[in-house]
């Protein structure tokens, strides 16, 4: 780890991580408030013959507290407002400064790749920390406002944060890899969005087609569930997979980028 | 005895060659299809200022990628300040400054914050920024702006104000001059001699041969990788055959014996030849009363470089295509 580099990445991301931090607490105060006012809406709209999957979203639900909350960080929105950083920031991470030919300045003086890749996705995963704990804190500010205390255990959402880090840490991980493996830009990014954007698919596929559903066990996506967690149901394995997801595409960094040609920049 | 200087660089067969594609580089292993560098050997000695010529494509910023640790070689190897660019590739790069070719910044950062950016990450003090800055005509005011706001030519300049503000032992400079104006290459050339003075190793890539000949001690000639030449300047020039022009009056005089001189053209009252080796004899020939004018041209770095380059068309330039 270079903290002068990690120090650097993040004040280049200070601009957008206050943006994204004051939407996220926004938004994240926002959905449990919708599950307060409207639940009665919700249910006769059920009861009236709406299909009840049209009410839910990938894990989430509108009819608890905790899959309101799951909801919250499946919609897109929340999925935006994170691939920022898990995506955006990323995939340029190592492929934008190639593309642009600032990586051989610093790459020129004592900092190994290793170091170098490792201390831009540490400021990353920091800035994406710092996102889910503020969207976390929404929830809790507004679950409190709402006098809804009663229905979740949090003091479990450290967990579920653990959860959601191990998630976006996968997306990060493998933009990383998509990064540290192009020297432009616009391949590391379509990589990296087309793997979000399949995990997403196979989450929500099964919110509009029933018959689809099993499709949910193979989307990242359905392994970060803080409904569940937060109601004391939270399931190993989803951390171990979350984990692995996370180490292959770490690997394939560590290995790929310090063995890489860096040719002159077109 | 002394023991011989350790030699700055020593690239012993360095060879580099590309499989193409976006594959990730085995190092040591198969070989490709570009054959950027071909068994290519020379030292650089501390405290000389060395040029490295040849033209676009030919090798030369494979070369100083190789030494760097940006590119990995395909066989043979090499030492920068003694220590082999594989194994010590970070203490080289501490003791190292570099000047990429058509160097790029942060547009958002100032060019003072860019240059304590690179001065933190080389972990060394910035000992001659203000010095530089100042020889370079980089103003404070200067320093405060954007670098997206700076011209090409002030991007140059904080270009070699980051290769050399922490007065490293060897700078490795690709195409230095590039974009600065003749009194910014004066500037340039002026601090090149200062740092051979301090006795510190320059070795510049350049295919402004004139800026060569000028500030190098030696000089290399790669072409499609290979090596073509390597020697002193002024060895190299003192082969070549200079211009002599003569205009006189009378008859003209009998040139025939003297040594060297070569493709002699009379018309009128003007010779012109060639002259190679020793002028002395030359001139002792046409000192006389009756001579009117007398000019001999040096000869130019240019001459060998197309002498090298001449028929490369015949062979395409580090490739086996």
């Amino acid at each position: 780890m270079n903290l002068r580099i990690l120090r650097q990445t993040l004040y280049w991301q200070r601009s957008r991580l206050i943006a994204v931090g004051i939407a996220a607490v926004i938004w994240g105060a926002l959905v449990p408030f919708f599950y307060s006012t409207f639940q009665d809406l919700f249910e006769g709209l059920i009861q009236a013959g709406f299909p009840e999957n049209f009410l839910n979203f990938g894990s989430g639900s509108l009819f608890t507290l905790g899959g309101t909350m799951t909801l919250a960080v499946q919609h897109p929105l929340a999925i935006g407002l994170l691939g920022i950083f898990a995506v955006g920031a990323a995939a340029g991470a190592v492929a934008g400064e190639r593309e642009e030919g600032t990586l051989e300045i610093i790459l020129a003086r004592p900092v190994s790749r290793r170091r170098f890749y490792g201390s831009v996705g540490f400021a990353i995963l920091a800035a994406i920390g710092i996102v889910l704990a503020l969207l976390f804190t929404g929830q809790v500010i507004s679950i409190y406002a709402l006098n809804l205390v009663e229905e979740v255990r949090l003091e479990l959402l450290p967990l579920a944060w653990i959860n959601g880090m191990l998630l976006w840490g996968a997306f990060l991980a493998f933009s990383l890899a998509a990064s540290v493996s192009f020297d432009r830009r616009g391949p590391a990014m379509g990589l990296a969005l087309a793997y979000v954007g399949i995990n997403y698919f196979l989450e929500i596929l099964g919110t509009f087609l029933p018959d689809l559903e099993w499709t949910q066990e193979y989307s990242l996506f359905h392994h970060f569930v803080p409904g569940e967690i937060v109601t004391g149901n939270a399931d190993p394995f989803d951390f171990a997979l979350l984990t692995v997801a996370v180490l292959l595409p770490l690997l394939w960094a560590l290995i790929v980028f310090p063995r890489r040609d860096l040719g002159a920049p077109a | 005895m002394e023991a011989a200087p350790v030699p700055a660089i020593a690239a012993d067969k360095l060879t580099k060659h590309y499989g193409g594609g976006h594959r990730p580089h085995r190092p040591g292993h198969g070989t490709g299809t570009i054959r950027a560098l071909n068994e290519v050997s020379l030292a650089v000695e501390p405290g000389e200022i060395f040029g490295f010529l040849g033209p676009n494509g030919a090798g030369k910023t494979t070369m100083i990628r190789t030494l760097l640790g940006l590119q990995h070689a395909t066989s043979g190897g090499a030492t920068v300040l003694g220590l082999d660019i594989v194994d010590h590739s970070l203490e080289i790069r501490r003791r190292v400054g570099y000047l990429p070719g058509g160097i790029s910044f942060y547009g958002s950062l100032s060019g003072h914050a860019s240059l304590e950016y690179y001065s933190d990450l080389q972990q060394r003090e910035p000992v001659r920024r203000e010095e530089l800055a100042q020889r370079l005509q980089l103003s404070e005011a200067d320093l405060k702006r954007r670098v997206r706001d700076y011209s090409r030519g002030m991007r140059q300049k904080l270009g070699v104000i980051q290769a050399l503000q922490h007065d490293p032992e060897l700078s490795i400079l690709d195409e230095p001059t590039e974009g600065l104006d003749p009194l910014m290459q004066q500037a340039f050339y002026e601090i090149l001699e200062d740092l051979r003075e301090a006795g510190r190793t320059v070795f510049m890539s350049s295919h402004y041969l004139s800026e060569v000949e000028r500030v190098c001690n030696r000089v290399a000639i790669i072409r499609a990788g290979h090596l073509m030449a390597l020697q002193h300047v002024d060895e190299l020039l003192a082969r070549r055959k200079r211009r002599v022009t003569l205009r006189w009056r009378g008859t003209a005089p009998d040139l025939s014996d003297v040594p060297g001189l070569a493709d002699v053209v009379v018309s009128r009252d003007r010779i012109t030849a060639t002259l190679s080796g020793d002028v002395a004899p030359f001139v002792r020939a046409v000192a006389s009363p009756s001579l009117e004018d007398l000019l001999i041209e040096p000869a130019r770095l240019e001459e060998v470089f197309f002498e090298y380059y001449a028929g490369e068309d015949a062979e395409s330039p580090g490739s086996d295509a």
